[in-house]
């Protein structure tokens, strides 16, 4: 298993995605967007939006114009928008199909939004609305109802039991069928 | 304080212009190390004194905060970059971060400017004026 070594090398750093997606919430919210108005947000130094603005503008993703007020290129915007959507659909994912805490859901949607790949996203999101508009099979919507029932909060023992053993039989049973595919 | 910044918010500031001047330390140092190529015998010596610089202004920074009766509480959070510097490469960076630092201390001077705090008053300006020949001397280094 090697695709953890493309973590650094994926389109976006978790930072650059906090970045690209800060301008454009204030771009949204206020109409401008500045290093300090960045920076405030994200609770960090002017001198380190500024580093990695650098980096930004130099891809092609951020702009600044003479009164330096910062905007999105036309790909920074596609980034920004699609890291956001990739949030939403994770947290809701994590939220209402997991009965994951909606505080947990939102952190771990924040740690995964940049790296999940847009398959894995498009494919959240049809499930979702599947669910949304009544079209998942009803037993998914029992077992998403007694998922909500068994959800007790944070877990203080992972991996249980349970679901140490239900991991090394799904591990067992991926091992089989890469043997068989070869 | 009289008007304009209460105390609270004066102690805020300058914890956030304690973070941006050690934040910078840091990143001279790293800056001084990863800068490579025949620049290197002169920039690195640039990049180390202005390291020191930003360890005094850190120190003031805190004594100023300490004077308030605040505590320093920088909040740092530093990603370094894992490569190489030129020496023009390493000075536009250590531009970025000094302008930044600049445009904190014009902001609290912004605020405190005639609000009866003469000292905090004075020290903003003085660090204006000092950050500002720092970006100048950067500036003058890359021929900008």
């Amino acid at each position: 298993m090697t695709g953890w070594r493309e973590f650094d090398q994926n389109l976006v750093s978790h930072s650059a995605a906090h970045h690209l997606t800060t301008i454009q919430f204030l771009l949204d919210e206020f109409g401008y967007a500045r290093v300090s108005d960045v920076a405030r947000h994200l609770g960090i130094t002017r001198g380190s939006v500024s580093v990695t603005l650098k980096g930004l503008r130099l891809r092609g993703l951020v702009i600044e114009d003479e009164h330096k007020h910062l905007g999105l290129s036309e790909e920074g915007i596609r980034i920004a928008r699609g890291i956001h959507i990739k949030r939403i659909l994770i947290q809701t994912l994590f939220r209402d199909v997991l009965g994951i805490d909606d505080e947990v859901a939102e952190q771990d949607a924040c740690k995964v939004e940049h790296l999940v790949s847009d398959d894995t996203a498009d494919a959240v999101g049809r499930l979702l609305q599947k669910i949304e508009t009544g079209k998942a099979p009803q037993q998914m919507q029992k077992m998403m109802k007694e998922l909500e029932k068994e959800s007790s909060g944070t877990v203080s023992d992972f991996p249980s039991e349970k679901v140490q053993k239900f991991a090394e039989l799904l591990e067992q049973r991926q091992t089989e069928n890469e043997g068989d595919t070869k | 304080m009289s008007s304009g910044i209460t105390r609270a918010e004066a102690i805020e500031r300058l914890n956030g212009l304690l973070a941006e001047e050690m934040e910078a330390s840091m990143r001279y140092l790293h800056l001084a190390m990863m800068v490579q190529g025949l620049d290197r015998l002169v920039v690195q010596k640039v990049l180390q004194d202005n390291l020191e610089e930003t360890l005094e202004h850190s120190e003031q920074v805190a004594e100023k905060i300490l004077q308030l009766g605040g505590n320093p509480a920088p909040k740092i959070r530093i990603d370094f970059e894992e490569r190489r510097y030129s020496g023009k490469e390493a000075l536009q960076e250590a531009l970025l971060f000094e302008q930044a630092a600049l445009d904190g201390y014009r902001d609290l001077l912004e605020q405190v400017d005639g609000c009866g705090d003469v000292i905090l008053e004075e020290f903003a300006r003085q660090q204006v004026s000092v950050e500002s020949e720092h970006v100048s001397e950067l500036k003058m280094l890359l021929g900008e």
